[in-house]
């Protein structure tokens, strides 16, 4: 634990109110810190050697784009989901983030050499963006592992995703453009976000055409008509899957979508469509799924080990960021699995790392700059060992039947992130948070309470009423996504101190952490 | 105007959601089915031994049970109709057609489902949620004509002895369309510059259509038109513009009262709940099944801007532009019911594009639910109108200029 009871001094004390950056690094012991220290270089590292070879075109696309200058802050992101963190967990985290941030920088770095906006008279450029499929964040990429000759690229994850899971400040700017535009304030903050960011002319251009879905709500679907007119002198598909996925009788039409989905492609940039490359991409795709309910099942046990932010965030942006397809992820993937098993049996022998509290945090998450999963394990002994988050996707593919894959894929993608649990009915959402409660034995659920989501929103008091039935614990964390000035971090904590002081009647593990100052902080 | 005759009975009939020509229909043993969105293809819930009721929630007042249930940014709409079933105003249903089209409204029924809103004595009570496509291509109407036949016309045969065979749903189409014939009649005078009958009669005529079993509001509406036929008009018109109004749910006829007492009338009423596009005549072929062509013309005519292919989005532009040229509008009113997140994106957008790109001017409001008594609405219509007739009397003395420079 980091608190010092003879000092008084904890991890809230690294927190100043006019910084945005922690007073100092933590001392970890002379291991561990050697391992953080190790960590930071090999960031750094890697972003300098991927990024460092276009140093005109970096600091050209940081002047023209305002959302850029979030990802400078990234090992930031990283110290704050790694403070407090010793030994396996500290090792699990660094490696979870590390596969996350390198597929961006990567992906930076193909945008750099693209970008009509940094290079508008550029013939390689031109060259590259006609090799390149633009998508939206939450679209089926995998569709991308049966055309290995072309390259595409996420631009909603890279100007609006990403920058908001690092800096609380990254989007603000973006919403207040679009509600000056008109845009009523009452609606979610991604997808007006996303809506800003097009206002603002902000979307690097990158490929030729542009693939975007109506995934996962009522906002995203109204941010594709700012899109569809940001990029009205593009090829646009939209994929629209069915919304009662748990219906059979609904695949059939996913399927067609998909497959004109993959036809646009075919037609728009003369390739056809490399089975082979696809089951390959498959093969990738399933052991990952495999890696992910490997994690599950141990964080089911008595000595959960991948938990919070770093089991959440990697799967949300394996599947939504890199659609799967990035091998650096399966790498980290089968390298995390080892150490958790090996983790997991060390723990069991020694009867060791039982947190104080288990939960699992359920509904729309706070973006992950909050960091507050794992201050609720530091504050408060409150561990999460799964998060609603990461529990995407996790439909196999069967690889070498064509036809059974392609309905597959689309029971995969219509789990997608959030859709999976907001979508299709309130037993996704409902039923299965109980099912979760028992699969995962916890009596706790922090449940975020998106004050602007009307989906989770519109289940609120049957959530309530159906919790006190079964004697668990919801604890409603207010938060506005990444608009940090609707609800800011500290009011996110406040809420849930409260409960555990009143109703818990709990003592801090680390008082520092009750309460600090951390408003302007990344 | 002289008053209608029957204006006050549709207010009547409009004061409550189980009304008394729903109540009577029901006593013949016919089957009330509830539903609230355009996209239940209405006329299949009109077949032979049951009829449709659009749910509203009039006089509304709190809704403080519902915003516990459902958050405070839920559309108001849907927290009004889950407050009033709550309260047992919906028990007379014996089937709640719902869609998964917009979240508020999806967990507005899912709610209803769960808290056990309709008459539990009922054993052969159903509820369904239709699976919306996003487009109108062919692929689309198959999936909702499955959607349709497995959800709801099953469950109408199976439960309640209603013949959906082809042959008694075209007889359905035949009697929808003498009621959309009735009601285009009269949406046709307001072509009239000077016409006779306002935009809130029609309204409140347009709503009991929605409300009311067919057959029995059948007779009013038809002796309503025949003396719209004969009645005189207004000898100077009191409006000072006319304005289409475009936008998402409005049940309350006081919305378009504000309207037209700030001035403006309204002479088309392209949102749910109006009659474009939902009283639209049918036209089926004899080739296909009915069911198809039925489901293909609402995918087709839908307006709603969750239909998010490029053409629709460009569509329902240009069929605001072609109704504000029909009805000799000088602009348009783009609403939004609070909360509504589809047509916060829509007004958004179209309160840049349309002026910029059709020349329409556009008042760009949300509203509640119940908004006859919001004094801002009413201040930002009365300045909106006041803008339209500065835009006239410009345009008026600048022809006047020209004429003079061309003489």
């Amino acid at each position: 634990m980091a608190y010092n009871s003879k000092t008084k001094k904890g991890l809230g004390n690294y927190y100043k109110a006019t910084s945005r950056t922690m007073t100092k690094r933590e001392w970890k012991g002379f291991k561990d810190t050697a391992y953080d220290f190790f960590r930071w270089l090999k960031l750094y590292g890697y972003m300098g050697l991927r990024l460092g070879k276009h140093p005109i075109l970096m600091v050209k696309a940081l002047f023209r784009y305002r959302w850029l200058v979030s990802f400078l802050t990234a090992s930031n992101m990283v110290d704050k989901h790694t403070i407090g963190l010793r030994g396996q967990e500290l090792r699990y985290t660094h490696e979870q983030f590390y596969s996350l941030i390198c597929n961006s920088v990567d992906n930076l770095g193909l945008m750099l050499l693209r970008d009509r906006n940094l290079r508008p008279h550029s013939k390689q450029a031109e060259k590259l963006r006609n090799n390149t499929v633009m998508f939206d964040e939450m679209t089926p990429k995998l569709i991308m592992g049966g055309f290995p000759t072309l390259k595409w690229l996420d631009i909603a994850m890279l100007a609006v995703g990403m920058p908001s899971e690092i800096d609380q400040s990254a989007n603000p700017y973006y919403i207040d453009v679009v509600e000056h535009f008109g845009l009523a304030p009452d609606l979610c903050p991604f997808p007006a976000s996303e809506s800003g960011v097009a206002v603002a002319d902000d979307y690097p251009l990158v490929g030729k055409t542009y693939i975007t879905s109506s995934m996962p709500c009522d906002g995203s679907l109204g941010q594709v008509a700012f899109m569809t007119r940001y990029f009205k002198d593009l090829p646009i598909f939209q994929i629209t899957p069915p919304q009662r996925f748990k219906e059979e009788q609904v695949q059939d039409y996913a399927v067609k979508n998909l497959e004109k989905c993959i036809a646009f492609i075919e037609e728009n940039y003369q390739v056809k469509w490399d089975w082979d490359a696809f089951w390959k991409a498959c093969k990738m795709y399933n052991t990952e799924v495999e890696c992910i309910l490997n994690k599950w099942d141990v964080n089911s046990t008595d000595y959960p080990q991948v938990c919070n932010a770093a089991l959440a965030l990697h799967r949300e942006y394996e599947f939504m960021g890199t659609g799967c397809l990035d091998p650096k992820f399966l790498k980290t993937d089968l390298k995390v699995d080892k150490m958790m098993k090996k983790g997991y049996e060390l723990d069991k022998k020694n009867d060791a790392n039982k947190p104080r509290h288990r939960a699992i945090v359920w509904a729309c998450p706070a973006h992950y700059y909050t960091n507050f999963t794992y201050w609720a394990q530091h504050c408060w002994g409150v561990k999460t060992v799964v998060d609603m988050e990461c529990m995407l996707s996790h439909h196999f593919i069967h690889v070498g039947d064509k036809k059974e894959a392609m309905i597959d894929l689309a029971k995969s993608y219509e789990k997608m992130m959030m859709r999976s649990h907001t979508n299709g009915g309130y037993q996704n959402s409902l039923d299965e948070c109980w099912k979760m409660c028992e699969r995962f034995n916890v009596n706790i659920v922090i449940m975020y309470d998106h004050v602007s989501c009307k989906n989770v929103g519109g289940l609120h008091g049957l959530f309530e009423d159906q919790a006190r039935e079964r004697g668990i614990h919801l604890i409603w964390v207010p938060h506005d996504l990444m608009d940090a000035r609707t609800v800011s971090r500290r009011e996110m904590r406040e809420a849930f101190n409260k409960y555990m002081v009143n109703v818990f009647r709990e003592e801090p593990l680390d008082p520092s952490l009750v309460d600090y100052e951390d408003t302007i902080a990344w | 105007m002289k008053d209608l005759k029957h204006m006050i009975y549709f207010e009547h009939l409009l004061q409550d959601a189980n009304n008394e020509l729903v109540r009577e229909e029901k006593a013949e043993g016919k089957h009330p089915l509830g539903y609230t969105c355009f996209h239940v293809p209405e006329v299949l819930l009109n077949l032979e031994g049951c009829f449709s009721v659009r749910l509203r929630a009039p006089n509304m007042g709190s809704t403080e049970i519902a915003t516990y249930y459902m958050a405070n940014s839920a559309c108001e709409y849907s927290r009004a109709l889950l407050e009033r079933s709550i309260e047992g105003n919906f028990k007379f249903m014996d089937a709640l057609i719902g869609v998964d089209v917009c979240e508020p409204m999806n967990r507005c029924m899912e709610n209803m489902e769960v808290l056990q809103i309709h008459d539990t004595k009922n054993e052969h009570f159903f509820r369904c949620y239709l699976d919306i496509p996003y487009s109108d291509d062919e692929d689309c109407v198959t999936h909702l004509t499955e959607q349709v036949s497995r959800k709801i016309l099953k469950p109408l045969n199976e439960n309640y002895g209603i013949d959906v065979s082809d042959a008694s749903i075209r007889k359905a189409v035949v009697e929808f369309n003498e009621m959309c014939r009735v009601i285009n009649e009269m949406g046709e005078l307001r072509k009239e510059m000077n016409p006779v009958i306002t935009g809130s009669e029609f309204h409140k005529i347009v709503l009991c259509s929605y409300v009311c079993p067919k057959n029995k509001i059948m007779p009013y509406l038809l002796e309503t038109l025949e003396e719209l036929k004969m009645r005189e008009p207004d000898k100077k018109n009191k409006y000072k513009s006319r304005v289409v109004v475009v936008g998402s749910e409005i049940d309350d006829p006081g919305m378009i009262e504000l309207i037209e007492e700030s001035g403006a009338l309204v002479v088309a009423d392209r949102f749910c709940y109006g009659s474009i596009p939902g009283r639209s005549e049918i036209h089926l072929n004899d080739e296909e099944d009915a069911l198809i062509q039925i489901v293909r013309k609402n995918l087709l005519d839908t307006e709603c801007p969750r239909q998010c292919a490029e053409h629709k989005m460009k569509y329902r532009k240009d069929h605001v532009q072609e109704l504000v040229e029909e009805y000799h509008a000088d602009g348009a009113i783009y609403e939004q019911m609070k909360f509504c997140t589809y047509w916060s994106y829509e007004r958004t957008l179209a309160s840049h594009i349309m002026p910029a790109e059709y020349n329409i001017p556009v008042l760009s409001i949300d509203r509640p639910y119940r908004s006859a008594g919001s004094g801002q609405l009413r201040t930002r219509v009365q300045a909106f109108v006041e803008s339209l007739e500065i835009k006239k009397i410009k345009a008026e003395r600048l022809a006047k200029a020209q004429a003079g420079e061309v003489k």
